[in-house]
């Protein structure tokens, strides 16, 4: 594997990229650069959102994910799939039957994330109850939103709860639990979770909050879509119905916002999804103004994970069938609480170290430097027309401002200050002749 | 006016200029009293800044909540105001001044639950009276002052390299 390919989430296919500047502009970090009419990633600067991923209309952006023809290496291969799995398929396919379906497709065992989210969620309530203090708490479910306070407003780090996401949780539960029933080695067992997430190959190789991850790969649930189709329409009966205990509706609700928190007793929450609401609300959790909210759900993609880049289903199709499904399954609490507070007190739940901020490098090293730097940057963008229109490359003329003052640019990139000085070269030409 | 600098005489418009010359960084910033829509923006634009130069991450959050409260007072309790951000080399200073109510007693005003604020800022969640306690604790000094029907000037220091938790 490249380094690329480990330490981010999306590449750019130079092949079919025609440089239309769509992912530049979409980009909430402005990591996106077009040169030579091909898009470039400044690595340095992505989060990982899959903004880019979601509106390219090449499909030039591509994911880097585990392919399923990779399992192999593993001797015991377990799937994971994020409820939102469930409401690819249609509003009468059952959470079972997909798994059945699921685990014909090749892994020894399958098993429900659902259960795990309800558990997730009474740690955090746990949590809640122990901690007072600072507010609001921030969910550590989405790593997108992890990376983002990491690197935007790293002085919020200390508000994300210090509890892992289900998808760690159920990986490290099952890899203990296979391993002794089975009597195989921890490491022979291969975890995958199907996601819907361009993200979470990254926060599997490159985990914040741990040494390393308890899973072993993502696979997208649009590249294993097919294949679940075509075996849920070939199958004539429902399999392997009462195989895996029962499905929690409280669980399948953290696909979409508002899901962590449907089940706890607080009322005083407040849920946000896609990238530039998150944004907003984070921006007011770092002036102190949201002190009164307990906790804050922020999914990057619009609508939640059901909105994630790598879905196949519409959110909104998909939003109508998760709450189908919780209806179907009811709000029924599934886990004992006693046994989540025991666990909560092992600190099973906890991280192993808190989430550390990353700021984004200053203009300079040295201060001084970095303030002469904004300076010329504000003397630059006065010579700039302000229209954002891209074609110098840089996603707005702020940003092109930047990259002249970061030796990345020069002035002449710019077609209105070239052409500018263009005409009124031919307009001099013309007086004189 | 003279002021005595060392062993020199200067008059007070060059110890201004000495004074100003340690400015790395200023710049103002409009606050409109009774617009909530806008409201919050200016300390959203300082710590932007503050980012870009590389300022700690636990001063950005001090600074950030300082800022916030005194821009909402200043939308709550003044027709207008200006919110001046100064960069030294070991400390930052935010000026805000307003032309307003005035506070009547200070000393009052500071104390944790003191809100004169009205039911409707209530209802949109202001009003518990933290403001200016939040702002003094996240100030290494805080210098207020205040003429009743004229308006109220606030002066934030934090330095740059001490810590305040
Ligand atoms: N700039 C100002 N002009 C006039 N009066 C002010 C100003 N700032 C504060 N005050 C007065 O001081 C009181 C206390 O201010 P403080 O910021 O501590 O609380 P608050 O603004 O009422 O509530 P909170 O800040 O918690 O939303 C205010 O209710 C108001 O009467
Ligand atoms: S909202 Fe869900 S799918 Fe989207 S980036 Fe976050 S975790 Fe991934
Ligand atoms: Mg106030």
């Amino acid at each position: 594997m490249t380094e690329v390919s480990t330490l981010h989430s999306v590449k750019i296919d130079k092949k079919t990229c025609i440089g239309c500047v769509t992912c530049m502009k979409a980009c909430p970090t402005k990591a996106i650069r077009v040169r030579n009419r091909k898009a470039q990633i400044n690595y340095e600067r992505c989060i990982d959102c899959g903004e880019c991923l979601r509106v390219c209309p090449y499909n030039a952006v591509v994911p880097i994910t585990t392919s399923p023809a990779d399992l192999g290496r593993f001797k015991y291969k377990i799937g994971l799939p994020s409820p939102v799995l469930y409401s690819q398929f249609g509003d009468n396919i059952m959470p079972h039957e997909i798994l059945t379906v699921l685990k014909e497709l090749g892994f020894d065992h399958v098993y429900d994330e659902a259960l795990v989210c309800e558990m997730t969620g009474l740690a955090i309530e746990e949590y809640l109850d122990k901690n007072k203090g600072l507010r609001p708490i921030i969910s550590s479910t989405c790593p997108v939103v992890v990376r983002l306070i990491q690197r935007l407003f790293p002085s919020i780090c200390k508000l994300i709860v210090p509890i892992e996401p289900p998808r760690e949780i159920a990986a490290k539960n099952l890899r203990e639990e296979i391993s002794k029933e089975k009597n195989i080695s921890k490491e022979e067992i291969g975890i995958i979770h199907i996601t819907p997430c361009a993200a979470k190959m990254v926060s599997i190789n490159h985990p914040e909050t741990m040494k390393r991850s308890f899973l072993d790969g993502a696979i997208a649930i649009r590249e294993i879509y097919n294949a679940i189709m075509m075996r849920l329409q070939k199958a004539s009966q429902p399999l392997w119905l009462h195989a895996q205990s029962p499905i929690s509706g409280i669980g399948i609700g953290w696909a979409i916002p508002g899901g962590e928190t449907r089940g706890m007793k607080f009322y005083n929450y407040i849920s946000v999804s896609g990238v530039y609401d998150t944004i907003r609300i984070l921006e007011d959790v770092e002036s102190g103004k949201l002190k009164a909210i307990e906790y804050l759900e922020c999914f990057i993609c619009p609508d939640g994970c059901v909105g994630g880049p790598l879905t196949v289903e519409n959110r909104f199709i998909a939003k109508s069938n998760i709450l189908r499904l919780i209806r179907v399954f009811g709000d029924k609490q599934r886990v004992s609480s006693s046994l989540v507070k025991r666990l909560y007190n092992e600190k099973f739940f906890s991280f192993e170290h808190a989430v550390a901020p990353k700021p984004f490098a200053p203009l300079d090293k040295n201060r001084a430097e970095a303030i002469k730097k904004l300076k010329l940057r504000e003397k630059i963008l006065k010579k700039l027309p302000g229209t954002n229109c891209g074609v110098c490359g840089a996603p707005d003329c702020i940003t092109f401002a930047e990259d002249i003052v970061l030796g990345k640019a020069i002035l002449q990139d710019c077609i209105y200050v070239s052409t500018k000085r263009h005409n009124r070269k031919e307009r001099h030409g013309e007086e004189k002749n | 006016m003279l002021m005595v600098l060392g062993h020199h005489l200067r008059t007070k418009n060059e110890w201004d200029r000495v004074m100003r010359s340690e400015i790395l960084f200023q710049q103002k910033f409009k606050i409109h009293g009774g617009d909530f829509v806008n409201a919050g923006e200016s300390s959203i634009k300082i710590r932007n800044i503050l980012k870009e130069i590389g300022i700690d991450t636990d001063i950005i959050r001090r600074i950030a909540i300082a800022a916030y409260e005194a821009e909402m007072n200043v939308v709550m309790f003044a027709q207008h105001g200006t919110m001046h951000l100064l960069v030294y080399s070991n400390k930052i200073l935010l000026k805000v001044a307003d032309e307003g109510q005035g506070i009547e007693n200070i000393e009052l005003a500071m104390q944790p639950g003191f809100s004169t604020a009205t039911e409707e800022m209530r209802e949109m969640g202001f009003g518990a009276g933290m403001g200016l306690p939040n702002i003094k604790k996240n100030a290494d000094v805080l210098n207020i002052t205040s003429t009743v029907g004229k308006g109220t000037r606030l002066e934030i220091n934090i330095n740059l390299n001490s810590k305040n938790d």
